[in-house]
């Protein structure tokens, strides 16, 4: 039962994250229609804005965590200026593989434009505690407070986007743009200020993500975004891409498998286990766990 | 097939057969001097699994429009196929040196059964791919590249590890089909050959029927079905078609290799041989241009070696070669700028062909503004 | 107009890159020594890259020797000029390195940082007739006998024989192991301290894995460790995820038993999440190859001038590549001369010859792999200092390569 318990909680610590990582993910990729690859890396800067500005925060009296206001502007900047500099004129012209490919090149950018600031460096960084330790002790097994912490903001987050494309003019306006393009410039609404404004937010949630990450694993390091952005992405496939709640749930899923996995089937395979089940829901519902099956207009 | 093909098949065949007597033979003069035994060769041998890489994935990515995201998950069977084959015929006696008629046909033998595994795997790779794609089948064939890497991480006789049991340092090199520096150059023929045999059928494919099939389904899927096309079938036998020569260069990695490891084939890594830069190669070549792939291989890997190695980068000023420590970098912003400028790539989907090649140069004089649709619109013409 | 922009834009980060590159460009040990008087030894390491910390380690350390050995007039005289090489711990790269510093006339090449990108050129430095002077490959057999190949590191079955005595001497009979299964060194360790382990009658009750060495959760792997009721456990990573993941995982997991690591846990100080409780990290020890704390005057000169140089303790990869430089030099002036390598390889491969380097005294047994004992070396932490401050290492024993 322990050991169980333990499993289960360790993947909702890492599902948690997954999950806080995908609904950035879904939100851009719901909108663009594009696999943000640069998105991992917008945790990367995430990550390292965290590490110069907790100093700051911490001299000036406030917690720590307060860093993540720095943390999400910088971060929403980043998005911005990815996508005016490279993902707009590209979309303008090319196609979605054209598009897609950028994408893998401005990932691939970030992560080396970091290693080359002398103020990062090729060696990881490890950040300080952010939060205080200690869990609730459930049969002898102790779930983390951060670990419930993350999975609340993730809760949150959902919420609140959910709220935002129903209810305001803004979230209306991307909705609109997800369906119908042409559709949505006829009405008014300005499609690149729209999707502006979506990469503004999804890379702002990144830099949430981020906080939630780092404080439950502080090593923060130039690649750390790759396979934890390729995992959300997964995640936010896996429950249905494009819908804020299937991200949520996409994420522990994820988690929880690959705890279960590691646990009770093989340590070393986990990355094998994770896209396998990826593999599996897309080959039997493409759409996602929550997602539905449309067919394909001609 | 009509005369001025088959004229077109005969002139460049005997071209291209022409062009390796005289390679052959130039290398057998240069033989074992320095410079072209320790840079000139090992080169050769790198830009001729680069090119396979390539030009395998332009099949995919350029003339089928599916971006697969782990191509070198083939390349790593077929290069740890041939390895661990040449490494059991070693440790059965079946050869001793790395001489002889026994050894270059188990040579041959690895380099076909690394493909034909590859393209067994291509086959399970494409069966999803008949119902997912763009974005969803990028990231299963990313997914596949990296469960590829992890079960052979994980795979006792394979592993990190497993290929150095028993045996000295350099496994592959001491006994194995990996070669040293003068066996690199000995069978630097067996590299060039095997790389152009398959550039030839890679070429023939998209000629053929099957290649008219495939841009079918490209440029219209639901179009093509209706027209009669078995879409399924010719999506899964390019996977498979792909896949076998990713294999191949595989086998030619391992030749050239004296240790293999998973990470030369994984996602991203430290050299330009990963699953991102091959999709670099082909988008820089041009998608749909074989000529591009083979052009912008060679490009890709002179620019590495020269960045890494050349001499004229220390007399670079200070700035310039600040950046060439970063050598990742300059190629991300050199992947996005193409694509911002030229979508299409430096070559589009022009292909090279020696009896078109006097015209299309008098017209790049003539009319430079459009120079890039002639010839497209004739070779569609031609078909 | 938006295409200039986005080609100014680009133009700005590429000069913007330049800036920040400029800062870690290199000059090597003697760019003022006359060309055709020196000593040319070439050094071959992963210097960007995802192992660009080991890289970096190592031409800092054989950066700082070689402006020593200038400073004391050189070799037999002669400057030595040190040509470094990025090969971004990738096997190919490492290749073409090598290649193009032979094709230079380069006869002493000192790398590379691992044992896959090492295992690349050993076939080719013999065939070459190149001294080939690795710093820190541990794999077993990168270094044969009769071969131009050396290196300064003891090999992964001896360190992994060392970490089995210590654990035999500690009465401990039951432990478990946690490798990387996509890594050469985590895997061959953890392979030779099992065989050790078998061949000692003490039982290895638990082997647990990662797919990556940069897992970030260790909780289930040591959740079965307690299940398997192991006193020890020996994990192999790397000083970046010992002290913010392994540990205080291994113990939130509930996992009170000793935690062994090896030469990878050097370092971990550096990489402590501040605020972290320190106590979990009583009762974590392991082997390394030189202990720098050690008050040995060799040990405490070379950390005082490299501190003075680069502002920070060196990693034992830096170490490392000293005493490569250090083992260079030796043989040269044995051989008498710099230009012939089959005299400087003899002389290399004399096993009496005794090396008095930073990571220790000791001899090259017949491959050329140094026989010399491993420190144990433990963390302890003082309460009553307070933070960060307050934890550091201690030597607790060494054991030399004899007495197993």
């Amino acid at each position: 039962m322990g050991e169980f318990l333990q499993t289960l909680f360790v993947g909702l610590r890492l599902g948690s994250v997954y999950a806080l990582i995908a609904l950035g993910y879904t939100m851009v990729y719901g909108i663009v229609r594009l696999i943000n690859f640069a998105h991992g890396d917008f945790i990367m800067v995430g990550g390292y804005t965290l590490i110069f500005t907790v100093p700051l925060m911490t001299a000036a009296g406030l917690p720590a965590w307060t860093a993540v206001v720095i943390a999400v502007a910088v971060c929403a900047l980043v998005g911005v200026l990815v996508e005016l500099i490279a993902y707009r004129p590209v979309r303008r012209k090319g196609t979605n593989m054209t598009a897609l490919i950028t994408a893998v090149a401005m990932s691939l950018f970030l992560e080396n434009l970091a290693q080359a600031i002398p103020a990062i460096g090729p060696n990881p960084i490890i950040a300080g505690q952010l939060f205080a330790s200690g869990g609730v002790r459930v049969a002898g097994v102790t779930l983390d407070y951060i670990t419930i912490y993350t999975i609340a903001v993730s809760a949150v987050v959902m919420l609140l986007l959910y709220v935002f494309t129903q209810k305001t003019r803004l979230g209306r306006a991307m909705r609109c743009v997800s369906e119908d393009k042409g559709a949505a410039v006829l009405m008014g609404i300005s499609v690149n200020k729209t999707v502006l404004a979506t990469f503004a937010i999804g890379s702002g949630l990144s830099a949430a993500a981020a906080l939630m990450y780092v404080a439950q694993y502080p090593k923060v390091y130039t690649t750390m975004g790759s396979l934890l952005g390729l995992k959300a992405f997964v995640a936010a496939v896996v429950g249905g891409i494009g819908l804020i709640p299937g991200a949520m749930l996409g994420g522990i899923v994820i988690g929880l498998v690959e705890s279960f996995s590691t646990a009770y089937i093989s340590s070393s395979m986990t990355d094998t286990f994770v896209f396998f089940i990826l593999i599996v829901v897309l080959l039997l519902k493409p759409a996602g766990i929550l997602g539905k099956n449309v067919g394909e207009k001609v | 097939m009509k005369t001025s093909v088959k004229r077109g098949y005969l002139v460049n065949g005997a071209a291209v057969v022409l062009a390796y007597a005289l390679f052959v033979v130039l290398a057998a003069t240069l033989g074992q001097g320095g410079s072209f035994k320790l840079i000139l060769a090992p080169s050769i041998w790198q830009c001729c699994y680069l090119i396979l890489l390539a030009a395998s994935l332009n099949l995919v990515l350029g003339f089928m429009g599916q971006l697969s995201l782990g191509h070198c998950g083939f390349m790593a069977i077929g290069a740890y196929t041939a390895a661990l084959m040449s490494l059991a015929f070693q440790r059965a006696g079946v050869y001793d040196e790395k001489s002889g008629a026994v050894f270059i046909g188990i040579l041959f033998l690895c380099i076909i059964s690394a493909g034909l595994l590859a393209a067994v795997f291509g086959v399970l790779v494409g069966i999803p791919a008949l119902r997912l794609k763009g974005d969803y089948l990028a990231i299963i064939t990313l997914g596949f590249g990296l469960i590829i890497v992890n079960v052979i991480n994980n795979l006792p006789f394979a592993g990190q590890n497993g290929l150095a049991e028993g045996s000295a340092a350099a496994s592959l090199y001491a006994t194995g089909l990996g070669f040293g520096s003068s066996d690199r150059v000995s069978y630097l023929w067996v590299g060039v050959g095997v790389t152009i045999l398959c550039v030839t059928l890679m070429f023939m494919f998209i000629r053929s029927k099957y290649g008219r099939a495939v841009r079918a389904i490209r440029d219209d899927e639901i179009a093509a079905a209706a027209s009669g096309i078995n879409t399924g079938y010719y999506k899964v036998l390019t996977f498979a078609f792909s896949a076998f020569f990713a294999g191949v260069a595989g086998a030619l990695y391992a030749c050239c290799n004296a240790s293999l490891s998973t990470v030369s084939f994984s996602f991203t890594n430290g050299s330009i041989l990963n699953s991102t830069f091959v999709v670099v190669m082909v988008v820089l070549g041009g998608m749909g241009s074989l000529t591009g792939s083979v052009v912008s291989a060679v490009i890709m890997f002179l620019l590495n070696y020269q960045i890494a190695n050349g001499a004229w980068v220390d007399a670079l000023p200070g700035f310039v070669r600040g950046v060439f420590t970063y050598p990742m970098l300059v190629y991300a912003l050199v992947l996005i700028v193409i694509i911002m400028f030229r979508p299409k790539g430096i070559f589009g989907a022009y292909e090279f062909s020696l009896l078109r090649t006097p015209r299309d140069a008098a017209g790049l004089f003539k009319r430079r503004g459009g120079k890039r649709s002639r010839p497209v619109g004739k070779e569609a013409a031609a078909q | 107009m938006k295409k200039l922009l986005a080609l100014l834009l680009a133009l700005c980060m590429v000069f913007a890159l330049a800036a920040c590159g400029e800062g870690g460009e290199n000059s090597g040990g003697g760019d003022d020594a006359a060309s055709g008087d020196t000593i040319k030894v070439g050094l071959i390491g992963p210097i960007t890259g995802s192992n660009a910390a080991y890289g970096n380690a190592m031409v800092e350390g054989a950066r700082l020797t070689v402006r020593e050995i200038n400073e004391n007039g050189g070799i037999l005289g002669k400057q030595v000029e040190l040509i470094e090489a990025d090969d971004r711990g990738d096997a190919t790269e490492c290749m073409n390195a090598f290649n193009n510093m032979v094709a230079e006339g380069v006869k002493y090449i000192i790398g590379s940082a691992t044992s896959g990108a090492t295992a690349a050129i050993t076939g080719m430095a013999n065939e070459e007739g190149v001294i080939l002077i690795s710093p820190s490959a541990t794999a077993d057999d990168i270094t044969t006998e009769d071969d131009y190949v050396f290196r300064a590191c003891f090999k992964d079955s001896l360190q992994g024989d060392i970490a089995a005595a210590w654990v035999q001497q500690q009465g401990i009979t039951r432990v478990g192991t946690i490798e990387c299964s996509a890594d050469t060194y985590s895997s061959g360790l953890v392979k030779s301290f099992t065989a050790a382990c078998e061949a000692r009658g003490i039982e290895v009750a638990a082997a647990e894995s990662t797919a990556t060495m940069d897992a970030q959760d260790f909780t289930n792997q040591f959740n079965s460790m307690v299940s398997a009721g192991v006193e020890l456990v020996y994990a192999i990573y790397y000083y970046d995820a010992v002290g913010a993941f392994l540990v205080p995982q291994a113990r939130a997991a509930g996992f009170d038993g000793i935690i062994m690591g090896a030469d990878g846990f050097d370092g971990t100080l550096d990489y402590i999440s501040e605020g972290t409780d320190y106590s979990v990290f009583s009762n974590v020890v392991y082997t390394n190859h030189y202990d720098a704390t050690d008050s040995s005057p060799v040990v405490q000169e070379y950390v005082t001038a490299y501190e003075a140089e680069y502002g920070a303790m060196p990693l034992c990869f830096a170490a490392l590549a000293s005493d490569c430089m250090m083992m260079l030099q030796t043989a040269i002036e044995t051989a008498g001369s710099a230009d012939d390598a089959a005299a400087v390889r003899d002389a290399l491969a004399d096993t009496s010859v005794t090396y008095e380097g930073v990571t220790g005294t000791f001899n090259l047994d017949e491959s050329g792999t140094p026989v010399k004992g491993a420190a144990v070396i433990e963390f302890v932490y003082d309460s009553s200092a307070g933070g960060l401050e307050g934890l550091g290492t201690r030597l607790v024993t060494t054991i030399s390569a004899d007495e197993l």
